[in-house]
């Protein structure tokens, strides 16, 4: 008999319909890495966006049923993920962008931009320009930023995204160029 | 770093939306063949995808959390799973067996049968708001003449009574005046 963990989606989401609870189990171990790092690209913060993470397993697991596979399992669960994340960001009055600065003073992290193409004397620059890539993202309308994070950190096709995001592939394009170009004086001086 | 700067603004604007879908591999065959065709002429251009290329994926490094994290994420989020599980509603348990196609499918057809009612009804909706009048027995109809009739009786009986009275307060007052002066009498 096969091994209910090698199942594809689909057929862990009919038998989680049929109420075998344990197919659901094996899904959260094939996203909760995902899920989980969506989470804190939105959060940056590890506990919020576990929690988030967590609460996107359970609502997913109690409108299991609602799902119709009219879309891929992940889309449908990444959506309640990103939806999730946009109104803890609401709730919160704006994402926490500028604790990305702490990433590197967390213990066993380690810095984003400062690594090895960084020489040590350029690491006051990049942590400038950290903060203006930080602003940016924080000042950006939550399409677009939700449209890079996806595309750029999470690396979902932009016809994934546009199902994500209940969009057009068309929306979805103009929305990562805008962001990209909205970053590009930030990246700009991270070179 | 200002002529970096200077380099990527002046990325050919027709160009720039497309060089960033061209990076993220998101071009038809034909796009990509126009776009690398024009990367091997335009040098600002060829900047603009080598810095993209250079400082997009820094932007997009995740941490890499230790495998004891993820222990307790799973054990936690089952936990969580289970707590949600013990929490259900009791008429939860009644719904095991729909679908989620069954609910607009009975309110589909609850609709469609008020529809049928109110057309076949004649849209005669009157039954709930004009109920037959109770049928009263002729007998204990009484008409307006006799009402007045019983009203009149009523006002001779008190004025009656109102004699009555006047007699019995006369008689009263002449036995007073009679022990009075049978009273000085004796005095």
């Amino acid at each position: 008999m096969d091994d209910p963990q090698n199942f594809a989606d689909e057929k862990l989401v009919a038998l989680c319909q049929q109420g075998q609870r344990q197919c659901f189990e094996f899904l959260v171990q094939r996203y909760m890495t995902k899920a989980f790092h969506i989470a804190f690209n939105f959060t940056r913060d590890t506990e919020t966006a576990k929690d988030l993470s967590q609460d996107a397993f359970m609502r997913a697991y109690a409108n299991i049923k609602q799902f119709d596979g009219r879309s891929s399992f992940y889309t449908w669960f990444y959506r309640i993920v990103v939806n999730l994340c946009l109104d803890h960001a609401r709730r919160r009055g704006r994402v926490a962008w500028q604790s990305l600065d702490d990433i590197g003073h967390e213990p066993g992290e380690q810095q984003h931009f400062a690594d090895s193409t960084f020489a040590p004397d350029q690491e006051a620059m990049a942590g400038e320009a950290k903060r203006k890539v930080n602003a940016t993202l924080e000042a950006m309308p939550k399409k677009q930023r939700t449209a890079f994070l996806l595309r750029n950190h999470q690396g979902l096709s932009i016809t994934d995204i546009a199902e994500v995001m209940k969009t057009t592939e068309g929306t979805v394009r103009v929305y990562l160029h805008r962001a990209v170009a909205a970053l590009r004086q930030s990246l700009v001086e991270l070179v | 770093m200002t002529e970096r700067s200077r380099e990527l603004e002046s990325a050919c604007k027709d160009y720039e939306e497309d060089l960033v879908l061209h990076y993220y591999g998101e071009c038809g065959d034909a796009d990509r063949k126009r776009i690398v065709g024009h990367l091997t002429d335009c040098t600002r251009c060829r900047h603009f995808v080598d810095d993209l290329q250079r400082l997009l994926p820094q932007m997009g490094k995740t941490e890499e959390m230790p495998q004891v994290f993820w222990d307790n994420y799973y054990r936690e989020t089952i936990a969580k799973l289970d707590a949600q599980d013990e929490r259900k509603p009791w008429w939860r348990s009644c719904l095991v067996f729909t679908h989620g196609w069954m609910v607009p499918a009975f309110g589909t057809v609850g609709i469609i049968v008020l529809i049928v009612g109110l057309l076949f009804g004649r849209g005669n909706l009157s039954i709930f708001n004009d109920r037959s009048p109770v049928k009263i027995p002729q007998e204990v109809l009484v008409d307006s003449n006799q009402l007045e009739f019983f009203k009149s009786m009523d006002l001779l009986e008190s004025l009656d009574r109102l004699e009555q009275q006047d007699g019995t307060k006369g008689e009263l007052n002449n036995t007073h005046t009679e022990r009075v002066s049978f009273d000085r009498q004796v005095t």
